[in-house]
C-alpha cells in the first residue's frame, strides 16, 4: 500500500462529519461572557529574550562585582574574547528556549533537552580548547565551592526569568523548568567566569560546567513538583444549568 | 447535533482570535462553534466516553480564556488552540491517575474499565484506522488529518521540532501500511480493521 493511499483512507476518515450538542458549546460560550474584557498580548518573543539576556547578565556582573572580579583579570585576551560571546550566545538561546516554552504553539526549534546537551557540550569544548594547566589542586574542595556559588547565582537569574514572563503558560512545565534552570546555570557560570581565579582545566571543565546540568536538573524538579502538587487540586467545570 | 467541516480558513480564525483579545463576544462564540467540535473529537478519540469529552473541552475553554492573552497576534492560532487542549488532556490524564493511586483503587478501576466496552458510537473511522498506533503518532496524524495542520503547525501544537513530527508520522505510516494492508482496506473504502 502506497503513501497516497494511505492518505486517501485517512483524509476521508478525517473529513467525517462529527456530532456535538450545541447546549456545549452554548454553556461554554455563557460561561466566558462576564470575564470577556480586553487583554494585552505578551510583548514579542525576541523582547523577552533580551529581557532574559540583561537578567542573567546582571546576576553574572552583580555576584562577580561582589566578590572580585579575579578570574576576568586573569584571563588572557584570547580566553575573554572566546568565553564571554559563547556565553551571550549560549544564554540568548537558553532565553529563547525558555520565552517559547511559555507560549502555547510557539515553534521549538531545540528542545529543552537538547539546548541542555548542546549547551554544556559547548562550554566544554570552549573550556577544553583554551584551559592546558592540567594540574588538579584542592580538586573537590575549591570544586564544590564553586558548584555552589555558582549554583547560588543560578537561582535568582532562573526566578527573575520566571518573574519576567509569569504572564506566558508552559504547555510543559517540565521542558519550561529545564529551560528556566539552564538559562540560570549559564548566569551561574559567566558568574564564575568573571569571578573565579582557578584556571585548572579539571576545575573548570568539572566543576564551573556542571553548575548548567545542575541548576537545569533543580529547575525541572522544581517545575514538576509544581506540577505533582497541582495534580491534586481537583478540575475546573463548568455547572450544566 | 450538528456537524462540523474540518477544514477551513485559518486566516480568519487569526482574525477571531485578535478580536477575542480585544474582548469582542461575537468573535468568542464564533471561535467556539468552529473549533469546538473539532477539541471534542481530539478528546473523544482518547476518552472512554462522551461525557469525558464534554468536560474536557470545558475544562479546555477555561483555559483558552485564561490564556488568551499569551495568543500572539499573527501567529498561527490553530496549533495554540492544540497545544493548550493537548495540555489540558494530558493533565486530565495525570490527576486521574493519581487521584486513583491516591484512593488505592487503580487496581480495580483497571478491572472495571477492562470490562465495560467502549460504546460503540464513540468509534467513527479514524479512531478505527489510528487505533494501532501509539498515543503520540495518532495524536499527530489527527493533528494532521482532521484539523488539516502542516508538519511545522503540528510541531507547534506539540511543542517539538518538526523533525520530531516527521519521524513519528514516518512511523505511523510504517505501522498503518502493514495493518492496511492486512485488513485490505483500499483507497475510498474505510472498511473496519476488525
Amino acid at each position: 500500500m502506497k503513501d497516497q493511499e494511505i492518505d486517501g483512507v485517512l483524509n476521508n476518515a478525517g473529513r467525517a462529519p462529527h456530532d456535538l450538542a450545541p447546549e456545549v458549546l452554548q454553556r461554554i460560550a455563557d460561561s466566558i461572557k462576564p470575564t470577556l474584557r480586553p487583554v494585552r498580548p505578551l510583548p514579542p518573543p525576541w523582547a523577552m529574550t533580551c529581557g532574559m539576556l540583561l537578567i542573567s547578565a546582571a546576576v553574572s556582573l552583580a555576584g562577580a562585582a561582589r566578590a572580585g572580579f579575579f578570574g576576568f583579570e586573569k584571563m588572557d585576551i584570547l580566553e575573554r574574547l572566546l568565553i564571554l560571546p559563547a556565553l551571550v550566545i549560549l544564554v540568548w538561546m537558553a532565553g529563547s528556549e525558555f520565552v517559547h516554552a511559555m507560549i502555547p504553539g510557539s515553534l521549538r526549534r531545540i528542545s529543552s533537552g537538547a539546548l541542555l546537551g548542546f549547551g554544556t557540550t559547548a562550554l566544554l569544548i570552549v573550556f577544553a580548547f583554551l584551559f592546558r594547566d592540567y594540574r588538579s589542586d584542592h580538586f573537590f574542595s575549591a570544586g564544590i565551592a564553586c558548584l555552589l556559588v555558582g549554583f547560588l547565582h543560578a537561582i535568582p537569574a532562573a526566578l527573575l526569568g520566571w518573574l519576567l514572563i509569569r504572564r506566558g503558560f508552559a504547555v510543559n512545565s517540565v521542558s519550561a523548568g529545564l529551560a528556566a534552570g539552564t538559562l540560570g546555570g549559564l548566569a551561574g557560570v559567566g558568574m564564575l567566569e568573571l569571578h573565579c581565579p582557578n584556571l585548572q582545566a579539571a576545575h573548570v571543565l568539572v566543576w564551573h560546567v556542571a553548575v548548567v546540568p545542575v541548576s537545569a536538573a533543580a529547575g525541572a524538579l522544581v517545575a514538576w513538583s509544581l506540577r505533582f502538587r497541582a495534580g491534586s487540586r481537583p478540575h475546573e467545570r463548568i455547572s450544566p444549568k | 447535533m450538528k456537524a462540523f467541516e474540518p477544514m477551513h480558513s485559518d486566516s480568519s480564525l487569526e482574525i477571531l482570535m485578535a478580536r477575542y483579545q480585544q474582548g469582542d463576544y461575537a468573535a468568542a462564540t464564533d471561535l467556539i462553534e468552529r473549533i469546538g467540535p473539532q477539541l471534542h473529537r481530539f478528546f473523544l478519540a482518547q476518552s472512554q466516553s462522551r461525557t469525558d469529552a464534554d468536560d474536557l473541552l470545558q475544562e479546555t475553554w477555561l483555559r483558552i480564556h485564561k490564556v488568551r492573552h499569551t495568543y500572539r497576534p499573527g501567529e498561527p492560532a490553530l496549533p495554540w488552540f492544540y497545544a493548550i487542549a493537548r495540555h489540558v488532556r494530558v493533565d486530565h490524564h495525570r490527576k486521574s491517575v493519581w487521584t486513583a493511586l491516591g484512593k488505592r483503587q487503580l487496581e480495580a478501576m483497571t478491572k472495571e474499565v477492562a470490562a465495560v466496552p467502549r460504546e460503540p458510537d464513540h468509534a467513527d473511522g479514524l479512531d478505527v484506522l489510528l487505533a494501532p498506533l501509539s498515543e503520540s503518532q495518532r495524536e499527530v496524524i489527527e493533528m494532521m488529518k482532521v484539523a488539516g495542520m502542516s508538519l511545522e503547525e503540528v510541531a507547534r501544537a506539540t511543542s517539538s521540532t518538526v523533525g520530531s513530527v516527521k519521524q513519528r508520522v514516518h512511523r505511523a505510516y510504517k505501522k498503518l501500511r502493514v495493518t492496511m494492508s492486512a485488513a485490505g482496506v483500499r483507497t475510498g473504502q474505510s472498511e473496519e480493521l476488525s
